[in-house]
């Protein structure tokens, strides 16, 4: 049984501790929510786009300390980032926010990626999730 | 930080009165059990000491007991054992769906090279029922292989009842069909006796009851031929090939005599820490499910679901408050497993991933109990508000 939090670097840790930009913004323009259809591990988020800039971000996470990691480094990245920046964002930056993650535990950031173009593509397209 | 392990059912930490009886057997006793010279005397008559003690756990005669490296070993050896010495006689196993991975996984290898393997639901209590045994059994079934208790619910199987009926076969003519109990959570908590019990084989690990690790026991009733699994050395009466490991021997039999000792109060003193923990957790947090049985269980272990969260992430918060549990859910490579005992109770994929086993010791204090439930309560309210399964957190900002 079990896992091992010694696997997991301090910033990893901090973020699990404190994580960063938790919740649904009231005034969202923009919101994703992504699975994992293997795993089942869940993120979602809320933007508020303005000017061609994320403003606000906020997210929601079910699932592995990775993907509640990846979610909060997300989430404090894209804050004030523009939009062509934003798209651009890969997952190694998002495994290098966390303070690096094994191979095994990528898809997290992956899903993070995942979640961050939906809910860019969905402001593009004036819809919400 | 403070730190309180409540992990007891992987492992516990050695009893400082078991590593001084095992010491000199590190340093000046430190003889080979099968030379003939003092030194090899000395040893030998610790390793048979040590039997004895063992045995008496158990109920057992000190020759129905042969010393492995641990409970993966005694499961092995046992049910290989039996069913490739058995094989002429039928190749069929019955065992339970919850078993651990060392008697699961050692069934499976035999189910790959053809045998046929019934495995027992436990229903939403986590116990086998005594029918479905029963209604299993085969002309060619030559093994039962069911747990004495569950390592993650701590449920206490039927044990007894399915050795009465083996015995009732026997009585009615069957010669070939042989019960094996993996007893590794239940020793030094359950009075085990194994006339009562009427298993053929029982397998013990030594690191559980306050030894270290690396060493264990199967009980081989008087009369039970099986086939080696080590072979190449007259040890443990040709049945485990192999230089005992006399200090961890030693240890094991210092380790089981405390036990047997100390049993009762024990186990007064883990149900009273698990029964106030689950009493406050009951109080303090709602969309709980506490998993398996909670009569017919071991008296140290709960097993309880987080509706809404993951064990995994659960786990690491606790850790980093210093406080040690344990999950049965892993996700590697984007691949969940969520703790096959817990899904085998009928309970859906998210409280499956939510379960969390806490499982106390004789160190334990009250003082832990109240310390693991203010910092399990933070966690919980901390990842749920994070969760999207949760109510959402809406803010403005």
């Amino acid at each position: 049984m079990g896992s091992n939090a010694l696997s997991y670097s301090e910033t990893f840790k901090d973020h699990l501790a404190n994580p960063r930009n938790v919740g649904e913004l009231a005034d969202a323009n923009a919101v994703a929510e992504e699975t994992n259809p293997v795993c089942g591990d869940r993120l979602r988020l809320s933007l508020r786009i303005r000017n061609g800039r994320i403003e606000a971000a906020r997210f929601l996470a079910y699932g592995c300390p990775p993907t509640l990691a990846c979610g909060s480094a997300l989430a404090e990245m894209i804050e004030g980032m523009c939009i062509e920046d934003a798209v651009k964002l890969t997952r190694r930056e998002i495994v290098k926010a966390v303070g690096g993650l094994s191979t095994r535990k990528q898809h997290a950031a992956a899903l993070a990626i995942e979640v961050l173009r939906t809910g860019i593509e969905n402001w593009r397209h004036g819809s919400m999730a | 930080m403070r730190k309180v392990y409540l992990d007891h059912s992987a492992t516990t930490p050695v009893d400082p009165r078991v590593v001084e009886a095992m010491l000199p057997y590190l340093t000046e006793k430190f003889g080979n059990a099968s030379s003939v010279h003092l030194f090899g005397q000395e040893a030998r008559a610790a390793v048979d000491r040590a039997r004895r003690q063992v045995a008496s756990l158990i109920g057992a005669r000190a020759n129905e007991i042969v010393f492995t490296s641990g409970g993966t070993e005694s499961n092995n050896l046992a049910i290989r054992g039996i069913c490739e010495i058995a094989e002429a006689r039928g190749r069929h196993i019955i065992t339970s769906v919850i078993e651990h991975p060392s008697v699961g996984g050692t069934i499976d290898f035999l189910e790959k090279r053809g045998w046929d393997v019934t495995r027992l639901p436990v229903y939403d209590d986590g116990v086998v029922r005594l029918e479905d045994v029963q209604a299993a059994i085969r002309s060619d079934t030559v093994l039962i292989s069911v747990m004495m208790a569950n390592n993650e619910i701590g449920t206490i199987q039927p044990i007894a009842e399915i050795g009465a009926l083996v015995r009732a076969e026997r009585e009615r003519g069957r010669r070939y069909l042989w019960f094996h109990t993996d007893a590794v959570q239940a020793a030094g908590r359950l009075t085990i006796n194994v006339e009562t019990v009427g298993c053929d084989l029982l397998s013990l690990s030594a690191h559980k009851i306050y030894a270290p690790k690396g060493n264990g026991a199967l009980f081989i009733r008087r009369g039970v031929r099986l086939l080696p699994q080590q072979v190449g050395g007259h040890q443990e009466r040709e049945r485990r090939a192999g230089t005992e490991s006399v200090a961890n021997i030693v240890a094991f039999g210092a380790a089981a005599e405390l036990a047997q000792r100390e049993m009762n109060k024990r186990n007064e003193h883990t149900r009273r820490l698990r029964d106030r923990f689950e009493s406050v957790v009951t109080k303090r947090l709602d969309e709980i499910r506490f998993n398996g049985n909670r009569e017919q269980r071991l008296p140290h272990l709960s097993n309880i679901s987080f509706r809404f969260i993951e064990g995994e992430g659960l786990l690491i918060h606790l850790d980093m408050q210093g406080v040690a549990v344990s999950t049965g859910s892993a996700c590697s490579s984007g691949t969940l497993e969520p703790s096959p005992v817990i899904r085998a109770l009928g309970r859906d994929e998210e409280l499956a991933r939510g379960a969390i086993r806490f499982s106390f010791g004789k160190d334990n204090s009250a003082e832990d109990v109240d310390y693991v439930v203010e910092v399990l309560a933070r966690a919980v309210e901390s990842l749920r508000k994070l969760s999207p399964l949760h109510r959402r957190s809406v803010v403005a900002v």
